[in-house]
C-alpha cells in the first residue's frame, strides 16, 4: 500500500498541529463554538446526539493491519471499545472527548491516518472496489487512481470549499462493486481508458450519474477532473444548500451541455502543470505490488475440511470471490452476526482482524460500502484456519451478499440529523432472517436502511430500501423497491405509505415469500424477478397482509 | 414545564440541567417553568466553555416532549437504543418516565 513520504508526514502533522491548537484555544474560550465549528469539522469531529464522532479517512478502503491495530487501540483508550465502519469506507468513533482528540489525531499520523477532509464541503475520500488488485474480472487496479486522486484533492486550494461536498468513486473491473454510478463523479477504467459519470447521487434528489466521456487516458485524469470540478465550482448553487450538489447542476444544465463545458474549460488549462508525469504514475504504481503469493494447493485436504465442515462450506460459498491467483480466494469478513449492528467491531475483534490478516492475508484488509471487512487474498490452503479463527471469533458469519448482509447508517441512535433509528430496524430483520437454509434459499437481495432523507444508508439503491421519516415525533418507515448499485444501477421507488417499524420485518417477509413462490427457479435472484414481474405485484405484498 | 439541555464541551456527552448543576443522567433533569428556563437557557448559551448548544425540551401534560423530534429527545435522554428490538423500544416509550413530572 501507499507509503507516506516526507511531505506528506510534515503535511499531517502540521495540520495536527494547527488542530491542537484550535482545540486548545476553544477549550480555553479564546475561540466561540460558531468559530470553532468549521475547523473541527475540517478535521473530522462531528458533535452528534450524545457525544463527539470522530470520522476517520481510510483511503479507499485499504487498511494495513498495523493500521487496524491502531485502531483498536484507539477504541479501547479513547473510546467506548468498539468503533463503526462506515458506507463511505471510512471508521467513526461515537464517544470521542474533544480534549482527547488532538492526541488520537497524533497516534492516527504514526500509522499514516488521518481524519481530513472526512467532512466539509471539499473533494471526500475516494471509495473503490473492496476487491481491487485481487479480483479476477478487474482488468485496472483503481488503487494508484484513487491514490493520485488523494494527493492532488488533498488541501487543494480551489476545491477546499466547494458549493457542497464532493465524492468520487473509481472502479476498474467488469463488475461495478463501487457504485460509481451514485456518487458526484464516477470513474470506470476500461482497457481504453476511463469512462467518466457525474451528476450521480442519493439523499434528498437521487440521480443516476451521466457519462460525459469514455477513453479518458489515466494521464489526463487529473486535468479532466480539475475541468469537471471547476464548472461545478463557478455554477454549483451556493444559495440553496438542498440543491448545491454537482447533480442539481448537471440536471440544470443538461448533461451534455456541462459536458461541453467542461470540455471548454479543459481545452484551456495547462495540462501539464496539473496532470501527474508518467513517471509519477508509475512511482505510485510501484506501491501497490501484487504479493509475494505462495503456492500450491491441496485440493484434497480442501474438499476433505468442505465436507467434515458444513458451516465452511456455506462460508465458501457465500463469502468468497474468485481471485486472480487461481489458488487464492478473496473473502468478506461479515460485520453482520445476526442481531448485531451492522458495520461494528469491538476492539478485540480489530486485533483478531489484523492477526489472521498477517496470518493467511499478507497484511493487507480493506473496508467495503457493504460495511464489512476484506482479507482480499487469501491462499485456498489457508482458508480453513482463517474461518476457524474467524468462527470461533464470531466473525464467521456466512452471509455476504444475501438478506442479513444489510447496510445501515447509524441512524438516530447516534446521528443528529437521523428522524428515525435505523440499527434496531436492521437488528430485528436481522433476527427474523436468522435461519440459514433460509438465507441460502432467498439468494442474493441487498436491504439498505436510511434514517433520513441523507440516505448515509443508500436506501435509493436497495434491492429493497427503507427510509425512516418523522411523523409528528412517530418513527415510520417507507419501502422502496427496485433499487441496484452495480453496473446496472437503479434507484428504488417508493411504494405505499409509511410502515411502523414492528411492521416492517413482516412486510419484507410477505415480498420474500412472493419472490420466492414467482421465481422462475433458484438462479433468479430477487432482483432479476422484480424487474421481470415490475413492482407493483411485490408493492402489494408490502402493504397487505398475505 | 420544560427541561435544560446541551452537550458538554469537554467531551460532547448529553447532560440535562439541575439546580445543583449539570449531570449525565436525564431522570435526575429539573422540571423548571417556562419563564425560568428561559432565563436559564440565556444564561447559559453564553457559558461556551462549559457548555455546547443548550436548548429547551418543552413538555406536554403526560411528560412526553412536544417537539416533532421527540423520538430524538427520547433517544437522547436514554442513550442509543442498540440491542433493545423495536418492541421493546415501543413499550418503554409509552411509559415516558424520564419526562414525567
Amino acid at each position: 500500500m501507499y507509503q507516506y513520504d516526507a511531505f506528506d508526514h510534515a503535511f499531517v502533522r502540521d495540520r495536527n498541529a494547527e488542530f491542537a491548537d484550535q482545540v486548545a484555544r476553544r477549550l480555553s474560550g479564546e475561540i466561540t463554538e460558531d468559530q470553532f465549528k468549521p475547523l473541527r469539522l475540517m478535521n473530522g469531529l462531528y458533535l452528534q446526539l450524545h457525544a463527539y464522532m470522530l470520522r476517520i479517512a481510510v483511503p479507499y478502503g485499504v487498511l494495513s493491519s498495523k493500521q487496524v491495530r491502531k485502531l483498536a487501540h484507539i477504541a479501547r483508550t479513547y473510546d467506548r471499545d468498539f468503533g463503526h465502519f462506515t458506507t463511505r469506507q471510512n471508521l467513526q468513533f461515537n464517544w470521542i472527548k474533544l480534549a482527547d482528540a488532538p492526541k488520537i489525531l497524533e497516534e492516527l499520523a504514526e500509522v499514516e491516518m488521518h481524519a481530513l477532509q472526512t467532512s466539509g464541503n471539499c473533494i471526500r475520500n475516494t471509495t473503490t472496489d473492496q476487491f481491487a488488485g485481487a479480483a479476477k474480472d478487474e482488468h485496472e487496479d483503481p488503487r494508484p487512481w484513487a491514490e493520485l486522486i488523494r494527493q492532488w484533492s488533498s488541501n487543494h486550494p480551489e476545491f477546499t470549499f466547494l458549493p457542497r461536498k464532493f465524492k468520487i468513486a473509481i472502479t476498474g473491473a467488469d463488475r461495478d462493486r463501487a457504485a460509481v454510478r451514485v456518487h458526484d463523479i464516477g470513474l470506470h477504467a476500461r482497457p481504453e481508458g476511463f469512462d467518466v459519470y457525474v451528476g450521480g447521487g442519493l439523499g434528498r434528489t437521487p440521480s443516476l450519474g451521466h457519462r460525459i466521456k469514455t477513453g479518458l487516458k489515466g494521464e489526463n485524469l487529473l486535468s479532466y477532473l480539475e475541468a469537471a470540478l471547476r464548472v461545478y465550482n463557478r455554477y454549483g448553487r451556493r444559495d440553496n444548500i438542498y440543491k448545491a450538489r454537482i447533480k442539481i447542476l448537471v440536471a440544470a444544465l443538461g448533461p451534455d451541455e456541462y459536458a461541453r463545458q467542461v470540455e471548454a474549460e479543459w481545452a484551456t488549462l495547462d495540462k501539464s502543470r496539473i496532470d501527474a508525469p508518467v513517471v509519477e504514475i508509475d512511482r505510485i504504481r510501484s506501491f501497490f505490488p501484487a504479493p509475494a503469493w505462495k503456492t500450491g494447493f491441496d485440493a484434497a485436504a480442501f474438499e476433505r475440511a468442505k465436507t467434515a465442515d458444513p458451516g465452511f462450506a456455506r462460508w465458501l460459498r457465500n463469502n468468497t470471490l474468485a481471485h486472480r491467483q487461481d489458488n487464492h480466494l478473496s473473502v468478506t469478513v461479515s460485520l453482520k452476526p445476526v442481531g448485531a449492528p451492522p458495520g461494528d467491531a469491538s476492539s478485540a475483534q480489530m486485533d483478531l482482524l489484523a492477526d489472521v490478516a498477517d496470518a493467511y492475508a499478507y497484511g493487507e484488509l480493506r473496508v467495503s460500502h457493504e460495511q464489512n471487512i476484506i482479507l482480499p487474498h487469501v491462499a485456498k490452503d489457508d482458508l480453513y484456519a482463517l474461518y476457524s479463527r474467524l468462527d470461533a471469533a464470531g466473525l464467521g458469519t456466512a452471509n455476504g451478499g444475501k438478506i442479513t448482509d444489510m447496510i445501515a447508517c447509524p441512524g438516530l441512535d447516534y446521528c443528529s440529523l437521523a428522524n428515525a433509528r435505523s440499527i434496531p430496524l436492521a437488528q430485528d430483520i436481522s433476527r427474523r432472517f436468522e435461519d440459514a437454509q433460509l438465507t441460502d434459499k432467498i439468494g442474493d437481495l441487498s436491504i439498505k436502511i436510511s434514517g433520513c432523507i441523507n440516505a448515509c444508508g443508500h436506501h435509493h439503491v436497495g434491492h429493497i430500501g427503507i427510509l425512516g421519516v418523522d411523523k409528528q415525533g412517530v418513527e415510520f418507515y417507507q419501502i422502496l423497491l427496485g433499487g441496484r448499485a452495480d453496473e446496472n444501477a437503479a434507484l428504488g421507488v417508493i411504494t405505499g405509505k409509511g410502515l411502523s417499524a414492528e411492521a416492517v420485518p413482516d412486510a419484507i417477509e410477505r415480498v420474500v415469500q412472493l419472490y420466492l413462490n414467482l421465481r422462475k427457479d433458484e438462479s433468479e435472484r430477487f432482483i432479476d424477478a422484480l424487474e421481470r414481474l415490475g413492482r407493483e405485484a411485490f408493492a402489494e405484498a408490502l402493504h397487505e397482509p398475505a | 414545564m420544560k427541561l435544560l439541555t446541551a452537550n458538554r464541551l469537554s467531551d460532547g456527552l448529553t447532560i440535562w440541567y439541575t439546580p445543583s448543576g449539570w449531570v449525565e443522567d436525564a431522570a435526575h433533569a429539573a422540571r423548571l417553568d417556562d419563564a425560568a428556563a428561559e432565563a436559564l437557557q440565556k444564561t447559559w448559551a453564553a457559558r461556551e466553555t462549559e457548555v455546547v448548544g443548550a436548548y429547551l425540551i418543552p413538555l406536554k401534560d403526560d411528560g412526553a416532549p412536544v417537539q416533532r423530534e421527540h423520538v430524538r429527545e427520547f433517544v437522547r435522554a436514554n442513550g442509543p437504543t442498540i440491542g433493545a428490538t423495536a418492541d421493546a423500544l415501543a413499550r418503554r416509550f409509552q411509559r415516558a418516565d424520564i419526562f414525567k413530572d
